[in-house]
């Protein structure tokens, strides 16, 4: 059961996170190409725990491809604001 | 603001334990722990299922009427016909009447002075204003852009009055010449 909470609450966190940036949209805020691409990857981390309540180890797997294409949004955020420190 | 520090911080979490679910070896005939669950069982997975349909549904539902209910405004302001100046709306008046609402649009009646004070409080969202003269029950739409675009100026704020805070909104209705010259007068320094 860990691991469906642990995918289902962060698919959820980082899926609201994403949407919240994304809905900038309508204020005129151009779309971050990367931003789809993590939306696509919390949506992939919520089956992703679906697929654990079966199959834990493949869905382990299909997590961590997710989690990357999360990271290519977070990364270059995160590196820009450490190196603007 | 704590919502993308939590995200960054449950992606490290699911990063670390995916990666290492996915590439360290269960022994063999080892019993299912924290790190290796085994298969859940049907009692839990009908649980997750009930769950996960109760959060979702409640996400839709708020999804759904998020836009409409908060992020949108939708005013109608209704101005004399021929009128030129700046129209002022004071909201939050206590003695002053609430704005009606038609066809589900808040509407700004204009009286000949410019001035409307309301005590209906300010709406705020994406702007889905539209603009008319009047003259008898007759309305003109006004064009709030483009060519022939009479409406300037767009501003709102807010004051410290006799019963507290207060906010109010101010335009300009004329031509665009009209509008640089008020404006004009307005920031020279003997201007009243």
């Amino acid at each position: 059961m860990l691991p469906f909470v642990l995918y289902f609450i962060a698919a959820l966190v980082i899926g609201f996170h994403l949407y919240g940036l994304l809905s900038l949209v309508a204020y005129g805020v151009p779309v971050n190409p990367l931003a789809v691409v993590a939306l696509f990857g919390s949506l992939a981390l919520l089956v992703a725990a679906y697929i654990s309540l079966f199959r834990p180890r493949a869905a382990a797997k299909v997590a961590l491809i997710a989690a990357l294409a999360i990271w290519s949004f977070y990364a270059p955020g995160i590196a820009n604001l450490v190196r603007a420190r | 603001m704590i919502l993308p520090f939590l995200a960054i911080a449950l992606l490290v979490i699911v990063t670390a334990y995916s990666a290492l679910v996915s590439f360290r070896e269960r022994p063999k005939d080892a019993p299912s722990n924290l790190i290796f669950p085994a298969r859940t069982r049907r009692p839990a997975r009908i649980v997750a299922a009930l769950a996960s349909i109760l959060i979702f549904g409640v996400i839709a539902s708020s999804v759904i009427r998020g836009p409409q209910a908060s992020r949108e405004r939708t005013v109608r302001f209704l101005i004399p016909e021929n009128y030129t100046g700046w129209v002022r709306v004071d909201f939050e008046i206590t003695d002053a009447p609430p704005l009606p609402v038609e066809d589900g649009q808040t509407v700004l009646r204009i009286p000949p002075s410019g001035k409307l004070t309301t005590s209906s409080p300010e709406q705020f969202g994406i702007e889905k204003d539209r603009y008319f003269s009047y003259s008898g029950d007759t309305l003109k739409p006004i064009p709030k852009s483009g060519p022939g675009r009479l409406i300037w100026g767009r501003l709102n704020g807010e004051e410290q009055g006799a019963s507290g805070k207060r906010t109010y909104e101010e335009f300009f209705v004329g031509s665009e010449q009209q509008y640089m010259d008020q404006a004009k007068a307005r920031t020279a320094p003997n201007s009243p």
